[in-house]
């Protein structure tokens, strides 16, 4: 199962319909994931938010889902490329950079919450 | 319970702190009978709206700052807090004590300042381990974060992610702000922005660790180093307790470029003393961050007369460079005792 993985477009599509199950009007806002134009989902992840989803639309108050996705550790890590194009179009060098971002992590997004059912995994790495 | 702290409260000095500061000091922990964790969510729950960073000082331990300087006093947790919470798996970071060895000192010469008598026999403490660290260790900066808030650097640069605010909080001048000393508040200007990346290699140092040796840059961002911290706010310590702390170092024969950071700091006090620098070993990379805020291989050069050690502290105002705009306040003008309660 840990091989199988759902593609970025059918994750959006599955967590809208998952929102929308119980309640055709409920509106479903996902947000996060927007510099990803592509890429692949785990997808035993995505059938457990298909169905968490779902579970926060059982209570009959419900009218919006948010759906927000971030790095779970908001210290990221990422690589900058340097491209030089030239006339024709082409790169002829690049130069890569390492570049570590802070930015807000689920306390932001929580911290008028009643009730926080943190169903995450442990941080210790996988021994 | 009270738990006492002190807190450089976001609007201190001027406008100028951006971000609530609590300092507890680890003797008024232990007295209380509370781990670090225990006491740092106390005074985050003091804080029932706003972001806090905290730090944990103890006194009579020592650290050395990026430079190479051995100070009085270290940062033995970090910790984070906003709405009154600690996040739970990034919010609180404590340090581990760094023991003596013949191997520490072998490998780290500047370590030597460890065995004079300001020093001898005190706990050190630098930055955290990779124990210490988890479940950060891969990561970057030695950081806590909760919410909207980030302390970063062992506890030296606290953030605000949702404002984009920052603030530089020099360690000699969190120690003033414990013993109710004497700061300088301001902005942190080119000479601070160069001088922050002339560190030395240590092993679990408080922001560095063994890429760069003295001499180096951990910028090499030529001409940008200046402008890359320049425009934070920043606390320091006054300027003659930044002296007193570099020329005890010299006196006992470190020399900067070899065993002490290139920092502009270092580097002016020791041609004021008439100590040597090992011009030859700060790399072509540091002489371009150095040379971009004036200080030269030939002004380093030329003969002058060595000043005497009262007097470079009586003038440590002009001999030190230092911060671009910066004011001098008593710790007491910008920091309140305060007292988070215990509720269970």
């Amino acid at each position: 199962m840990r091989l199988m993985h759902t593609r970025l477009p059918d994750f959006y599509e599955k967590a809208i319909l998952a929102g929308k199950k119980l309640r055709p009007d409920t509106e479903v806002e996902i947000r996060g994931l927007e510099n990803f134009q592509t890429g692949k989902l785990a997808s035993l992840r995505v059938g457990r938010v298909e169905k968490e989803i779902e579970e926060i639309t059982q209570d009959p108050n419900v009218e919006k889902v948010e759906v927000i996705i971030i790095p779970r550790n908001t210290e990221t890590n990422h690589t900058v490329i340097i491209k030089g194009i030239q006339k024709n179009g082409k790169c002829k060098k690049a130069i890569l950079e390492s570049m570590y971002l802070s930015s807000p992590g689920e306390d932001c997004a929580l911290y008028d919450v009643e009730e926080i059912d943190d169903r995450r995994g442990p941080l210790e790495p996988r021994r | 319970m009270k738990l006492k702290y002190r807190l450089v409260p976001q609007g201190a000095a001027d406008g100028i702190v951006p971000i609530n500061l609590a300092f507890i000091d680890k003797q008024d922990i232990d007295e209380a009978g509370l781990t670090y964790k225990e006491a740092c969510a106390m005074v985050g729950r003091d804080f029932k709206n706003d972001p806090v960073t905290i730090n944990v000082i103890d006194q009579a331990a020592v650290t050395v700052t990026s430079d190479g300087i051995m100070n009085d006093g270290a940062v033995v947790a970090f910790a984070c807090a906003d709405y009154g919470k600690i996040n739970k798996d990034f919010g609180v970071m404590s340090i581990s004590e760094m023991p003596y060895s013949e191997a520490l000192m072998a490998e780290e010469p500047h370590m030597k300042q460890w065995n004079t008598e300001h020093y001898c026999g005190r706990r050190l403490y630098r930055g955290p381990s990779p124990e210490d660290r988890k479940p950060l260790e891969s990561h970057n900066e030695h950081m806590t974060m909760t919410g909207r808030i980030t302390n970063n650097n062992t506890g030296s640069e606290m953030m605000n992610v949702v404002e984009m605010t920052e603030i530089l909080a020099l360690f000699t001048g969190q120690m003033e702000i414990m013993k109710g000393g004497d700061l300088l508040v301001g902005t942190a200007g080119p000479d601070v922005s160069v001088g922050i990346g002339m560190v030395v290699r240590e092993r679990r140092g408080r922001i560095f660790g063994w890429n760069y040796g003295a001499g180096k840059t951990a910028h090499n961002s030529g001409i940008y180093a200046k402008t890359v911290k320049s425009d934070y706010p920043a606390i320091a310590a006054d300027k003659k307790i930044v002296a007193e702390y570099t020329l005890r170092a010299l006196d006992i024969g470190m020399v900067p470029g070899l065993h002490l950071g290139c920092s502009p700091v270092v580097l002016s006090i020791a041609k004021a003393y008439g100590k040597p620098i090992a011009l030859d070993n700060i790399e072509e990379a540091a002489w371009v961050e150095l040379e971009s805020i004036g200080i030269t291989r030939e002004k380093l050069s030329a003969p002058t007369k060595p000043m005497r050690r009262e007097e470079i502290l009586a003038h440590a105002d002009e001999i030190l460079p230092g911060m671009e705009t910066a004011k001098k306040y008593k710790a007491s003008e910008i920091c309140h005792i305060r007292y988070a309660e215990n509720q269970g």
